[in-house]
């Protein structure tokens, strides 16, 4: 199997005596470095244990007719330990493009930067902008090619191209599903049981903020990875805009307002036997 | 994880001035899903002494009720409560019989001695007793415990005081804690009153 490294490789014109110019140094750029170890196979299944993640997070996209909403949560968790309850989980490709981030946050962040990158060559090479199609295809085929090497990315492409709103599931074994609702990472169950309940096709944007917010919350609440804040885009005929960024701790006081309550559990002895 | 982190936990226990603080986190979950936000931790023993059990939720149920028991046997025998010193010794003996098998729980014991002298320890969960004069943790919410009580603990605070900082260390903790939080339930207890109260924490 021949590894994809295209994406790395740099497509800058190779001058062998010119240093200085736009591109100077650039040339010299190694090609990714693979290990030089004894034991290729068993070096990467130990690297993949060690990296191993169950993409904790919740982050959902559906299409209805005013375009795409895309949400996530914002918490990174090491196994038992909150790492950040700040983390941007929705990536932005191009103005008109977003990625979704569960998984391993490296893996995320680098290869949709990497995706923007391509989709931009594509615009220059073709004169006119990638469809959500063929860039969750680029993807795809580039996260195919790495199967098997222990990349964590469950990801949603949401954007609006010529054929209207576009919504793509891909994941680091390679799947890319078409779709209008889904929703991806340990949270996602919890999301769907509000989402699927909440959605019609025909909804204001603000309907299908609140619907996405909700479903973000509840998820939030049940899972112990999700948490933090709920962020909601838009993505519409000209572009994606941010519609909202809420912290989950005060959502749920406006959701469930505290009530002053009389002693729920007394502290009873133990039951007589 | 492990079976210690299976449902996850958050007890602490500080000593004031005459007085003591006893409190836990009131989730109860299935690794990260969350089933109850009303899960009860701490447990009475008589007027003066209590146990915090984190750690393993059906073994913390099933070791309080046999404690109970124990010291319902106790009362009637000696016709008196049982000394806090004494409740620890009996709890550690009772982990201890089990060291080939263990309870999956991490006590937290706390009372009031004799002249209304605050008493709290700590036990890992085979029985080794840790007695401490200011604080004590438990659970998978721990490290970040002993964290915020070390620089949050001052000694010989009022009730008042013994109960803001033990419920900001307990919430600043437990949101950095996937596995613990939902709420908090603290237990003041002085000479001659036991005020408890539910705490409003972040429910994520």
């Amino acid at each position: 199997m021949r590894l994809d490294v295209s994406a790395i490789e740099n497509n800058f014109a190779v001058h062998a005596d010119d240093d200085g110019g736009i591109f100077g140094g650039a040339a010299d750029l190694p090609a990714m470095q693979l290990p030089t170890c004894a034991d290729f196979d068993g070096f990467q299944k130990a690297t993949k244990e060690l990296m191993k993640n169950k993409k904790g997070t919740t982050t959902l996209a559906f299409i209805f007719d005013k375009g795409v909403i895309v949400a996530a949560d914002s918490r990174a968790s090491m196994g038992g330990y909150i790492s950040s309850q700040t983390v941007r989980k929705i990536i932005e490709i191009n103005p008109y493009m977003l990625g979704t981030m569960a998984g391993g946050a490296a893996d995320c962040q680098f290869w949709h930067r990497n995706l923007g990158i391509k989709c931009r060559l594509h615009e220059l090479a073709n004169k006119r902008r990638i469809s959500v199609a063929g860039a969750s295809k680029l993807l795809a085929n580039i996260l195919y090619s790495y199967r098997g090497m222990g990349l964590s990315i469950g990801t949603m492409i949401a954007g609006w191209d010529e054929k209207g709103p576009g919504l793509y599931y891909v994941d680091s074994e390679g799947a890319r599903l078409v779709g209008t609702r889904f929703s991806v990472g340990s949270g996602s169950l919890y999301a769907y049981g509000i989402l699927d309940e909440g959605y019609r096709f025909e909804m204001s944007v603000e309907e299908a903020g609140e619907l996405a917010r909700r479903a973000i919350y509840h998820a939030t609440f049940r899972d112990g990875a999700s948490g933090g804040c709920v962020s909601v885009y838009h993505v519409g005929p000209n572009g994606w805009k941010k519609l909202s960024g809420d912290d989950v701790g005060e959502l749920h006081y406006q959701y469930y307002p505290a009530q002053a309550t009389p002693v729920e559990q007394e502290m009873a002895d133990a039951p007589a036997a | 994880m492990s079976i210690f982190e299976y449902n996850g936990s958050a007890v602490v226990a500080m000593v004031g001035k005459n007085c003591f603080a006893i409190a836990s986190d009131r989730r109860l979950g299935v690794q990260l899903q969350t089933i109850a936000t009303d899960f009860q931790r701490v447990f009475k023993i008589h007027d003066k002494l209590y146990i915090g059990l984190s750690g393993l939720a059906t073994d913390a149920q099933t070791l309080y009720q046999r404690l109970v028991f124990r010291h319902k046997l106790y009362q009637l025998r000696e016709e008196r409560d049982m000394k806090p010193q004494t409740f620890a010794s009996l709890v550690s003996a009772l982990l201890y019989e089990k060291r080939f098998g263990p309870y999956f729980c991490q006590p937290v014991i706390a009372g009031l001695g004799e002249d209304n002298e605050p008493f709290i320890c700590t036990m890992d969960c085979i029985g080794a007793k840790e007695l401490a004069k200011d604080f004590v943790v438990s659970g998978t919410a721990s490290e970040s415990l002993y964290g915020a009580c070390e620089s949050m603990y001052k000694p010989n605070m009022e009730p008042e005081e013994l109960f803001e900082t033990i419920s900001q260390a307990l919430l600043s903790s437990v949101d950095r804690d996937c596995l613990s939080g939902w709420g908090g339930y603290v237990l003041l207890v002085t000479p001659t009153e036991v005020q408890e109260r539910v705490l409003k924490g972040r429910m994520d």
